[in-house]
């Protein structure tokens, strides 16, 4: 039998610290790297691209133009909560998450996407018609251009940051924000164009039913296929913390590309008939989300024994129990029993508290790299405070 | 006794680490972190096959799909039009050949070389010079003054099938062209021909030819 040490443990957290790039400052600026300069030429285009349309469209269609901007913008934040919701382990810098959704709504679709649409939707038409273009085009262009187009961020993204992006669930984070970029910028531009429907007049009545329609299907779209094909693509790629798997890899790449291109080819397969037409969006949406649900869970594991790692040796010297130890390295039932042993409403109210201060102290250790900095002791100092029930000083 | 904190410091020591504008000297070429050199240009081949190569090939592809004798083109909300024999049909399709959706297109547009006819329907509450007006404004907001857009004033045109209509000439650089606007019910058509400015009377009346061949699959002639 062996037993381990608090040396051993301490080790285990700086290999898990080394290996997860938690806690690392990013910074964009990189002149050195060649993906910096990529990057900026690739969204400056797009940047370029939508503004220019837009400020060309604007006398037109302002008030339609005012009102999905506005409207989208109240739904990304919705979104980017939820995102940054889901990432309860080593987190990712907020900076690296700006970096990846700029990508998605401007490089991914103007400099990219939104070209190659306009030509195979063309040359699918030249070479099988128009009725079959329009049946099967949409579905047979959209996926095959826009996903590689997003996920082609994530190679940038990781030539950027080789320290942070270490995990299938890193891409899996970076993927949503990616998706979530590329959602917005394309839901607003779907909003203009049924502005332009009636004539550009009644544009608001006129945009405000495909605002709702794309902020309800949204739920299952861009930022979900994103998501689980740069999972996808961080197990084909192989990372410091994932070990290659091509096989889930390329099994996580095309589920998303063929979520989509059945997506895109619903009102084809449905038919004329209404109700076939919202069951099968319905059952879309529902089975793309039990998949991403999965997607998630599968590459949620590894952060998970991460944060188990960097937290065990606090179990270890008592400054966290063994309890809080599991539900901090847990999935949300963990936490939810957690909480739950507290007994009275005060008490589990209390172990939320704590809870969220050992969230704090693994990312003030994750920033310190292990070692007993300031913040670290102050950290730990503030889950035995919040324990006891003393209330924090007067401010 | 040990204090608290002595009991709860780790003993490992953290190594140093550069941020990441930091280039392994052995890494470098021309100054640049070469590591990072295949993934930005895959990314690049990648831009440039979807923003250049894909679209070149489209416009290297000829089309087929040309108008033959008895053709006519169908839309949206049942309005339909007969486009020119031998010209190729760029988008739209024919009636009687909806999409599995059921759902005829908004837009189609057919063209003979430099010469295109485009007919786009929507919902609109107005009568046609009113929706000629609607896509004055709307056309000359975008384009501020700079496209195509209607001058001259408005004029009477009638279909075929006797429904009367709103028509205003179009220019713009090198370009020429007549617009007509129809709202059968609260369906708004608007037909735009264009072509070179010095193309003569010929194409005028082609195009003439064709909008007056619209209407609504319904609608009794009168």
């Amino acid at each position: 039998m062996t037993t381990t040490t608090l040396a051993d443990l301490d080790r285990a957290r700086g290999t898990a610290l080394d290996l997860s790039g938690w806690g690392r400052r990013f910074s964009f600026y990189q002149p050195r790297n060649c993906a910096f300069w990529g990057y900026l030429v690739l969204v400056g285009i797009g940047i370029l691209v939508y503004v220019s349309r837009l400020a060309r469209e604007y006398d037109a269609y302002g008030p339609a133009i005012g009102l999905a901007v506005t409207s989208f913008a109240f739904y990304a934040a919705l979104f980017w909560w939820f995102t940054q919701y889901i990432d309860h382990y080593a987190k990712l810098p907020v900076k690296l998450m700006v970096v990846a959704f700029l990508w998605g709504g401007f490089a991914a679709t103007g400099a990219m996407a939104a070209n190659a649409n306009d030509a195979i939707l063309a040359l699918y038409a030249k070479l099988f018609g128009q009725v079959w273009a329009l049946n099967w085009g949409a579905g047979l262009a959209a996926p095959f251009n826009e996903e590689p187009a997003k996920g082609s961020g994530l190679l940038l993204l990781i030539a950027l940051a080789p320290r942070h992006i270490r995990t299938a669930f890193d891409g899996f984070i970076l993927g949503a924000f990616i998706g979530l970029g590329f959602q917005i910028i394309e839901d607003i531009s779907y909003a203009l164009t049924s502005a332009g429907s009636q004539f550009g007049a009644n544009q608001i009545e006129a945009s405000i039913g495909t605002i709702v329609v794309r902020m309800v299907s949204g739920v299952a779209a861009h930022a979900l296929y994103s998501s689980i094909f740069c999972a996808g693509m961080v197990y084909l790629l192989g990372r410091a913390a994932e070990p290659r798997n091509v096989g889930r890899g390329l099994i996580l790449v095309a589920i998303p590309i063929l979520l989509h291109g059945i997506w895109d080819s619903v009102a084809s397969i449905a038919g004329p008939s209404t109700s076939a037409l919202v069951g099968l969006l319905f059952a879309v949406v529902i089975v793309a989300l039990v998949i991403a649900v999965r997607v998630y869970k599968l590459t949620v594991k590894r952060e998970q024994d991460l944060v188990r790692d960097v937290m065990a040796p606090e179990a270890a010297r008592d400054v966290i129990t063994e309890a809080e130890l599991v539900a901090v390295s847990g999935n949300r039932k963990a936490r939810k029993t957690y909480r739950k042993s507290g007994g009275s409403r005060r008490e589990r109210k209390r172990a939320r508290y704590v809870l969220n201060a050992v969230y704090g102290l693994a990312d003030e250790l994750a920033a310190a790299r292990g070692a007993d900095t300031e913040r670290v002791r102050f950290a730990r100092a503030e889950i035995g405070r919040i324990r006891a029930g003393v209330p924090p000083p007067p401010q | 006794m040990p204090d608290a904190e002595t009991d709860n410091s780790s003993t490992t020591a953290v190594r140093f680490e550069p941020d990441e504008r930091w280039v392994p000297a052995d890494m470098r070429v021309l100054g640049v972190d070469r590591r990072t050199i295949a993934p930005t240009l895959a990314v690049f081949a990648l831009a440039v096959v979807m923003s250049v190569v894909l679209p070149i090939i489209n416009a290297k592809v000829p089309y087929h799909d040309v108008v033959k004798v008895g053709d006519f083109i169908e839309l949206e909300g049942g309005v339909t039009f007969v486009p020119e024999v031998g010209w190729g049909i760029i988008s739209g399709v024919r009636a009687g050949q909806p999409p599995l959706s059921g759902e005829y297109p908004a837009t189609a547009t057919v063209e003979q070389g430099a010469l295109r006819f485009r007919v786009h329907t929507g919902h609109f509450d107005g009568d046609a010079n009113k929706l000629l007006d609607q896509i004055e404004t709307t056309s000359g907001a975008i384009d501020r003054g700079r496209g195509v857009h209607v001058t001259g004033a408005h004029t009477t045109i009638v279909t075929d099938q006797g429904k009367g209509g709103a028509t205003a000439r179009v220019t713009g650089p090198h370009t020429g062209g007549v617009i007509a606007a129809f709202v059968f019910e609260s369906r708004g058509v608007e037909a735009v021909a264009t072509g070179p400015s010095d193309a003569g009377p010929e194409p005028t009346a082609t195009a003439l030819r064709m909008i007056r061949s619209i209407s609504r699959l319904g609608e009794e002639k009168r």
